[in-house]
This record gives C-alpha cells, sequence and structure tokens, in this order.
C-alpha cells in the first residue's frame, strides 16, 4: 500500500529538516517544463485544479448519467431513437434505456457523485488549494505525496471510466455496493466484470484519499506559521482537518470490507454469503456452498465509512460556507469557538451512527434505538452551526456575490435537507420511508446539493486566486438562481413521492396502480433536472472562459478579506510567498472592528486595539 | 478547545505556530497517523471476524487445529507452542529494533547495522514459521473456502474459520513482509552512510515504529485466533 | 521544501526514554506476559465450552492483551515520551473503537439468535453432530463434548 510512499518522501522531509537554513528568502528557480508544471506537478496549487478539472468532468458524467435515467423516469413511454445511435444497444433499446442500463446508470451515478466529485473533487481540491494558502506553509507537508494522491485518484477514475465501456456494462447492484448482488458474478450482468473494475478503482481511490488525508492533517497541525494558533486559524481549515481525520480513520474499514468481499467473489469465502440458492442453468444451479456469512456485515463495515463519508462530503462545504459569509457580510463569523466545537462533535458522531441506515435491513431492534438516539445527536451540532451561519447574516453589511449567494443557497438547503433528516433518523417512521423518494430528497439536498453549492461557492470566491481572473457575474447569478430554484423543483415534490410510498430504485412507476397518479410529477422533475444540467454547462463554459478570457484581478486582495492567501501575489509561483512567510497576529474573522472594515491576519496588534483574539 | 488557549500560554508555545505541537517532524507524525488508520484496517479485519463468531453456533477449537509444529510426526499434540514461538521471535525481532533506533540516536551506526541484521532475520524467521504453518494447514485440507475443522460443539465445521485465519494471518504477513523490505533499505542506507551524512537516525526511527506496529498487530490476532 | 526550516529545533530537543535498561525491562514484562497467556491458555483446555470459566479466562487473556499493546506502543514505539499533545491525538480517536466493536459484536450476536429462531433448519445442522463418513480424518474430532 502506502508505506512505500510514506518511507520515500519522509526521506526528502528528512534531508530538508537536517539542512538547516537560516534565510527563507532564496527563492528556487526552476526551469519547470510543461510535464513538472502541469502533469505530475508537486505544486499544491496546480495539484488542487488537477482534482478540481477532474472532478468537474466526472460531475458532467455523473450528471448526464441522472438526466439519462431521469428521461426513463419522466418518459416510461417514450422512445428516444436517437439515444440508441448515440450509446449503442446495451444501454438503449427501441429508444428506451434498457433495465439494466438503468440499474447501471444509478449505481454509477450514486459512486462518481458521493466519491469521485464530492471527496476527491471538494475536499481534494479545496484542501490542496487552501490548507497551505491559509495556515501560511510553502505547500504541504510532503509535495510528493500529495501528487500521488492525485494520480492515484486518476487511475481510479480511468478504471471507473472504463467499466462503463466492458460488454457486460458497469456495476449496477446500487452505490453501496452490497453483497449477493456484488458477491456473485453471476448475480447481474454487472457483477462480473463491471463489479471487478468498480471495486479495483474504489480501492484506489481509498488509496488516494489516505495519502491526501495524512499530507492535509500533518500539514495543519506542523506547518502553520508563526502566530497561527489553532484557535486563529479560518474555519475552512478546521473543517477541512475534520474532513481528513474522518477520513483517515473510516475509509481504512471501507477498504478491509473490500478486501474480503474480493475474497467471497474470487477465492470461494463466504464472509457474506449464506443461504443462498442460485437460479440458472449447469453446474452452477441449486444451494450455494459457500455459506455461514452474514451480509449484514458488509452493510455495517460499509457505512462504518458510509456515513462518516456524508461528512467527509459535507463538512469541507460547512467550512467555506463560513468563511464567505463571514467576508460577505463584512461581519466577524458569529461563535467561532462553537462552531468549531460543533464541527468536532458532528466528527464525533460521525462515527457512532453508521447503522441508521440499515434499520430495516436485519438490524437488531434494541440496537437500532441507541442508534436513534446518536443520530439525533447531530441535530445539535448541526442547529448551531446554523444559527450561527444566520447570526453572522444578522445585520451584516452583504456583498451578495455569487460566491455569497451560493453559500446562503448552501444554508437554505443544509436546514431544508437537514429537517427531514430528522424525520428518517427515527427506526419507527423509517419502516415507512426507508427506500422511498423521500430518502432521495433527503439526502440529495442535504448532502447532494448542498455541498455542490459549497463547492460552487468555493470556486466562485476563489477563482480569482486560482486562476488571477474573475469568472463573469452574470452568469453565476444566472447559474445560481436556476440552480437553486431548480434543485428545490427537482428535489422538494420527492418527499411527497415518497410519503406516498413511492420505492426508490424502480425502474418504470408507471406500470403500479398506485403510483401512477406521480406520472405528471415525475415528467416534471424529468424536465427541471433537464434544465438544470444545462444550466451546469453555461457554468462550464464560464469556467474555462475565464481561464483565459476573464476580467484581470488587479489587487492582491479583490475582497478585502483576512485570510493569508489574499497577501500572496496575484499569482503565487511555487512557494506561494516572494519573500518572508507572514507571521500572523489575530484570528481570521476581524471584520468591523474598531471602525476598520477588515484587519487582515499578518497585520500586529494595535496596542489600543479592543480585545483580540 | 479553550485547554488549547491555555497550553499556548505557557512556556514552550507549542500551538502558536511556526513549529510542530508535538515536537517531531511532520514525516513521523504521519507515519503515527498512517499507523492509526491501518489499526482501523485491523480493527475492521478482526471486529468482522468477531462479529461472525459471535454469529455462529459453533466455532472449530483453535487448540485442534494449531496443535502442530516442524518435524511432529503423525499425531502431534501441542497446542499453542509453534505458534508461542512465533510471538516471542517477533517480541524479540521488536526489541533489536528498538536496540537500533537507540543505537541510531547516539549516531553508532555499527550497532544499528547489527541490530538491523537482527531484526531482519527475525522478521524473515517469522514469515518462514507462518509459511510452514500455511503449508501445513493447506496439506490438512484447509484454505479459502474449504474448511475441514468440526466446531467444537461437533457439527460441520464454519467455514469462515479457515477464511478469516487465511486472510487475517496473510494481511499480516503482508505487512511483515513489507516491513522487512523496509528494514532492509534501512540497512543498505545506514550501511552508505546516508545517515550518517544527514546528521541523524530519524528514518530508522519511522521505520521502527512500523515494525512495532507490526508486532502489536500480531498481539492481537494472536489472541484473537489461536487463544480464544 | 523551505516550508520545513521552523523545524530543525526539533531533532535536538527529543525527548528520550530510559535507554536499554527501560528496554531489557519491557522485553520481560512482555515476555511474562505471553508465557502467562499461554498458561491460560492451556489451561482453558480442558474447560466446559460456554462455561463461565472459560469466558473468565478468556476476558482475562484479553485484559493482558492489552497490557501487551501498552507496552509496545508505550515504551517501544516511544509514545509514552511523547508530548501529551500527541499521545491525546493517537488516544483519543482509539476510542471509537470501543462503539465499534460493542455495535458490531452485539449485532453478530442477535443475528445468532434471530436466526436460530427463525430458521430451525440452521439450528439443527449447526449444533448436530457432522455425519462421520464426511470426514476423512476422523480421528481429529475433537476431544471435549
Amino acid at each position: 500500500m502506502s508505506n512505500e510512499a510514506v518511507l520515500q518522501t519522509s526521506v526528502e522531509g528528512a534531508v530538508a529538516h537536517g539542512v538547516h537554513h537560516e534565510d527563507e528568502h532564496h527563492e528556487h528557480h526552476h526551469h519547470d517544463t510543461f510535464i513538472s508544471k502541469y502533469v505530475f506537478s508537486m505544486d499544491h496549487k496546480m495539484i488542487a485544479k488537477q482534482f478540481l478539472i477532474t472532478g468537474m468532468v466526472w460531475a458532467v458524467l455523473g450528471g448526464l448519467m441522472s438526466v439519462l435515467f431521469r428521461l426513463q423516469l419522466g418518459y416510461p413511454d417514450s422512445h428516444f431513437t436517437f439515444l440508441e445511435d448515440i450509446l449503442g444497444k446495451f444501454w438503449v433499446q427501441d429508444g428506451k434505456i434498457t433495465p439494466q442500463a438503468y440499474y447501471a446508470l444509478v449505481t454509477t451515478h450514486g459512486t462518481v457523485l458521493v466519491f469521485f466529485v464530492l471527496t476527491a473533487g471538494l475536499s481534494g481540491t479545496f484542501a490542496n488549494f487552501l490548507i497551505p494558502l491559509q495556515v501560511g506553509a510553502r505547500d504541504m507537508a510532503s509535495p510528493f505525496m500529495n501528487m500521488l494522491s492525485y494520480w492515484f485518484f486518476f487511475l481510479a477514475s480511468v478504471i471507473m471510466l472504463s467499466s462503463i465501456f466492458v460488454e457486460t456494462g458497469p456495476f449496477s447492484g446500487g452505490w453501496t455496493a452490497y453483497p449477493p448482488l456484488s458477491a456473485l458474478r453471476g448475480a447481474s450482468p454487472g457483477s462480473g466484470t463491471g463489479m471487478d473494475l468498480w471495486i479495483i478503482a474504489m480501492a484506489l481511490f481509498v488509496v488516494s484519499s489516505l495519502l491526501g488525508g495524512l499530507n492535509y492533517i500533518a500539514t495543519i497541525l506542523n506547518m502553520r506559521t508563526k502566530g497561527m494558533s489553532m484557535t486563529r486559524l479560518p474555519l475552512t481549515i478546521w473543517a477541512l482537518f475534520f474532513t481528513a481525520v474522518l477520513g483517515v480513520l473510516s475509509f481504512p474499514v471501507l477498504l478491509s470490507g473490500f478486501i474480503l468481499l474480493i475474497f467471497d467473489r474470487n477465492f470461494g469465502t463466504s464472509f457474506y454469503l449464506s443461504d443462498i440458492f442460485v437460479q440458472g442453468s449447469g453446474a452452477n444451479t441449486g444451494i450455494l456452498p459457500n455459506e455461514g456469512g452474514n451480509a449484514i456485515l458488509f452493510q455495517h463495515l460499509f457505512w462504518f465509512l458510509g456515513h462518516p463519508e456524508v461528512y467527509i462530503i459535507l463538512l469541507p462545504a460547512m467550512g467555506m460556507v463560513s468563511e464567505i459569509l463571514s467576508v460577505n457580510s463584512r461581519k466577524p463569523i458569529f461563535g467561532y469557538m462553537a462552531m468549531v466545537g460543533s464541527l468536532f462533535a458532528i466528527a464525533i458522531l460521525a462515527f457512532l451512527v453508521w447503522a441508521h441506515h440499515m434499520f430495516v435491513t436485519g438490524l437488531n431492534p434494541f440496537l437500532g434505538s441507541i442508534f436513534v438516539l446518536l443520530t439525533l445527536l447531530i441535530a445539535v451540532p448541526s442547529a448551531i452551526k446554523v444559527f450561527n451561519w444566520l447570526t453572522t447574516l444578522w445585520r451584516g453589511n452583504i456583498r451578495f456575490t455569487p460566491a455569497m449567494m451560493f453559500a446562503i443557497g448552501f444554508v437554505s438547503l443544509f436546514i431544508s435537507g437537514g429537517l427531514t433528516g430528522i424525520w428518517l433518523g427515527n427506526s419507527a417512521l423509517d419502516i415507512h420511508l426507508h427506500d422511498t423518494y423521500f430518502v432521495i430528497a433527503h439526502f440529495h439536498i442535504v448532502m447532494g446539493v448542498a455541498s455542490m453549492f459549497g463547492m460552487f461557492a468555493g470556486i466562485y470566491h476563489w477563482y480569482p486566486k486560482m486562476y488571477g481572473r474573475y469568472l463573469n457575474n452574470t452568469l453565476g447569478y444566472m447559474h445560481f438562481w436556476i440552480t437553486m430554484i431548480g434543485a428545490y423543483l427537482i428535489f422538494w415534490p420527492m418527499h411527497y413521492e415518497g410519503l406516498a410510498g413511492m420505492p426508490r430504485r424502480y425502474y418504470d412507476y408507471s406500470i403500479w396502480e398506485s403510483f401512477k397518479q406521480f406520472g405528471g410529477l415525475n415528467q416534471f422533475i424529468s424536465t427541471v433536472a433537464l434544465i438544470v444540467f444545462a444550466t451546469q454547462i453555461l457554468f462550464l463554459f464560464n469556467f474555462f472562459y475565464s481561464i483565459w478570457k476573464g476580467r484581470k484581478v488587479t489587487s492582491k486582495n479583490p475582497y478585502n478579506s483576512n485570510t493569508l492567501e489574499w497577501t500572496t501575489p496575484i499569482n503565487p509561483g511555487h512557494g506561494n510567498w516572494v519573500g518572508e512567510i507572514p507571521e500572523v497576529h489575530r484570528w481570521a474573522y476581524d471584520y468591523a472592528k474598531d471602525g476598520k472594515e477588515f484587519v487582515p491576519q499578518n497585520v500586529p496588534i494595535d496596542p489600543n486595539e479592543s480585545h483580540h483574539h | 478547545m479553550a485547554t488549547t488557549t491555555a497550553t499556548a500560554t505557557v512556556a514552550p508555545k507549542y500551538w502558536s505556530g511556526g513549529r510542530s505541537p508535538f515536537n517531531v517532524e511532520y514525516g513521523k507524525l504521519m507515519m503515527w497517523y498512517f499507523l492509526m488508520s491501518d489499526a482501523f484496517t485491523f480493527g475492521a479485519f478482526l471486529i468482522a471476524y468477531g462479529t461472525t463468531r459471535f454469529a455462529a453456533n459453533g466455532w472449530p477449537n483453535p487448540n485442534e487445529v494449531f496443535k502442530s509444529y516442524p518435524g511432529a510426526g503423525e499425531h502431534p499434540n501441542a497446542p499453542l507452542v509453534f505458534v508461542s514461538v512465533m510471538t516471542f521471535i517477533l517480541i524479540v525481532s521488536s526489541v533489536t529494533m528498538v536496540l537500533a533506533v537507540q543505537a541510531g540516536h547516539e549516531m553508532k551506526k555499527s550497532r544499528v547495522v547489527f541490530n538491523l541484521i537482527l531484526t531482519i532475520i527475525g522478521g524473515l524467521a517469522f514469515l518462514g514459521c507462518q509459511a510452514w504453518e500455511w503449508t501445513h494447514l493447506h496439506a490438512e485440507g484447509a484454505w479459502w473456502g474449504h474448511n475441514p475443522f468440526l466446531n467444537s460443539n461437533g457439527s460441520v465445521g464454519h467455514q469462515d474459520f479457515t477464511n478469516f485465519f487465511f486472510t487475517i494471518t496473510g494481511f499480516h504477513g503482508f505487512h511483515v513482509f513489507s516491513g522487512v523490505i523496509i528494514n532492509i533499505v534501512m540497512l543498505i542506507m545506514t550501511l552508505l552512510g546516508v545517515f550518517e551524512k544527514r546528521g541523524h537516525y530519524l528514518m530508522i526511527e519511522k521505520a521502527g515504529l512500523y515494525w512495532h506496529f507490526v508486532d502489536l498487530v500480531w498481539v492481537f490476532v494472536f489472541t484473537c485466533f489461536y487463544l480464544i | 521544501m523551505e516550508q520545513h526550516t521552523a523545524y530543525s529545533d526539533v531533532l535536538h530537543e527529543d525527548t528520550h526514554g530510559g535507554g536499554t535498561k527501560e528496554v531489557i525491562k519491557v522485553t520481560i514484562i512482555l515476555s511474562v506476559l505471553t508465557i502467562v497467556e499461554v498458561f491460560l491458555g492451556f489451561w482453558m483446555i480442558g474447560m466446559e465450552e460456554n462455561g463461565f470459566g472459560k469466558h473468565f479466562v478468556k476476558g482475562v487473556i484479553i485484559i493482558l492483551m492489552l497490557a501487551k499493546a501498552f507496552y509496545i506502543v508505550g515504551y517501544f514505539m516511544h509514545l509514552k515520551h511523547e508530548l501529551k499533545n500527541l499521545i491525546m491525538t493517537i488516544i483519543v480517536p482509539c476510542l471509537l473503537f470501543v462503539w465499534f466493536i460493542t455495535a458490531f459484536l452485539f449485532d453478530g450476536n442477535s443475528f445468532r439468535t434471530l436466526r436460530n429462531k427463525y430458521n430451525p433448519v440452521y439450528k439443527q445442522m449447526t449444533t448436530e453432530k457432522a455425519p462421520a463418513t464426511e470426514e476423512k480424518k476422523d480421528e481429529k474430532k475433537p476431544g471435549q463434548e
């Protein structure tokens, strides 16, 4: 695994430690080739952009997949023959998405969005980009491991992508990969080669996120600049720190679960298999000889990662939103320590609540009731955060930049999605609501769309730092309003469908007497989904167009922001600061203090100043 | 969190930035946290094993399974003997690793080399024992998916007994193997005088951490598979 | 990699443990603990399966295991001589194992009872003696009943 990498990079580190440079002034004049600057780059800013753009590619693919299966759900009777020419017989027959393709699309959409977009694309991008810049370090603790982290992710991406093109299709048993669909090669067409590739890609992804996470933690703890105590860190960094901790402690458990799954698939074991009758022809028919295992064991192992994963996705968005709300309200963040404390509480609770995903799978009901209690506790730190965001906005001198709009949108979505979480956290209500569209609505709003909004907010806010140019604001506002309204129009009706008992993962609802009534609603949802997806293309255009043609940033600190990244040159080189790294004298939220609009972190304390952090 | 601000005011300002709050360089810190995550990997394996055992009505008695040793003849009946030897080998190799690390702190190259060689021999000896044990069990018909040993209540043996045994000891053996490789690399680097030129033997310390972790995992594997 | 400069003091301030003497002491402790464990293991062989005695001895063995882990992590891995901050960042996350283990084992146990209740065939198969003809190594049948 990553042992060799750890060792190899610590060699470099130790070299750097042994050499005692007194001055940090001298600038390196590397001759960067195209390869070392854009491909195998060790600059954290370039790696961040690599994560971001790979994540965006996946977001488009994942979004496109959702559009395709929404076509089936919204227009079950229509025939889109043109799709057949584009996608081929496996995916579309007679102008309809085939059932097999439908499940493959749902599965890949989930896997890709959860892991590749919202984990690697979100925390990979912003942890890499912001940690060294905001804590005042020249790069990550180990730039080499950081590079490896991206390339493991890239490899995982390539393998996951290639699984879409195999003859039997990608894995189609749901992103949670529950056995026996994932354990028996013959369970479905996608359970063979498709699942092999899926699981290899995921294993590589785990390695990538471990390499990244270890680096983020070591950098935040060890590499803070002078004066940057933990309680002066911007909330982004705190959030990314807890995210990394969650990843480092929970991804290994997923890896273990996957290793056992690989043995079940390939080496005749039965960790997860028991009492299975295989129907078919030939020698494989009959009672499966592998038995004695326990499918619920996999679910436990999976959700031990799976639940922290939700917060791996959400926490970076929370951190960035806190920062953006404070900067653009021109007010200090309300309740900084409460924000840190609630992040900490969420991080701990994340590890204690995993079985609330399993209330109806055969989990012991008494154990379930304990998980209900622990789950509902999450409402406390979540509410603290929400109230602190709202009070930060309260009477603020708000600048409605696109980043700010998305940040406010995040808060809105987090509230409306979080409230339904309280419903679902009750094991009794879950008997009715599990596996319905209510669940889909809940987690898409609170985790999916909300985190996407956090990501958009981050991109709009830090784009000038990334590329030295601004994104187009008009396109940004269009992007925000259509996405915001669209997200609610798509997911709000799903609550009603779910309450009416409409199950998720069905291929065609029009043949069910009980769900026929939702035909029109499904059609509406699909249409909005298509429009929202098209709007994201608008954003992509804005993004790539602005890299080359956007309005140039003319000042180092365009937002009058306090954090350290705005003390670097407009286009910082590798090493971030020319000359010495600034020393920090205060926390990151001295806005509207003593009559000054903002006081950056590197400004020394004035003796006449009112109390400071 | 209030305590962190409090400690920051105490004489060495560990948390106030510009230095490591733990007084360790980042490589060691990363090694520690890597080992933490690896502990969760092994922990998940062992807990999965425990869960399966709790979910089973019967389980083979380890004393009936692991009772042979090399050259024992047809009907060996010496439970725990061979595995105790293995455990002892690993503990001793851990001790020599500590001595190598200490010698590194004192910049005594020849003692580092000597102790590293002993550690490597210990590691290889352990791997050899494990290879023998696996071969022996395989000859008895045990393998992934095959359990010839009856449960202690006399019923047909639980399949996951051998499944977990080979998976977890295999995963541990893989760690021992990579540890031996790392130690060999360390040995070569020491012999080439890399650390001497560098002025410190911190790399040996990190390799040591990894090696002790492997020993630590064995403590758990030994208890969970052979004793209880 | 210039950012590492500030930490060169780390190398010289390293707190050392008790030296070779401590290593010998810990080695002896670990050996003794292992010998006691193995002794308990032998003692357990004759005990009644699922009886109180056996469970009690197993509990003692687990406590000894944790003691061994403490000595390895504390002295061999030097954690005891590190700063308290570092010790806490290692120990506190490990507390997660408490609920990790409890919940998993509890549910494993529940799975067994539920299965025995609703699947009598399974119960019969896993508690009844295996047909002797199936086993080629018949003489290897466990001793205690």
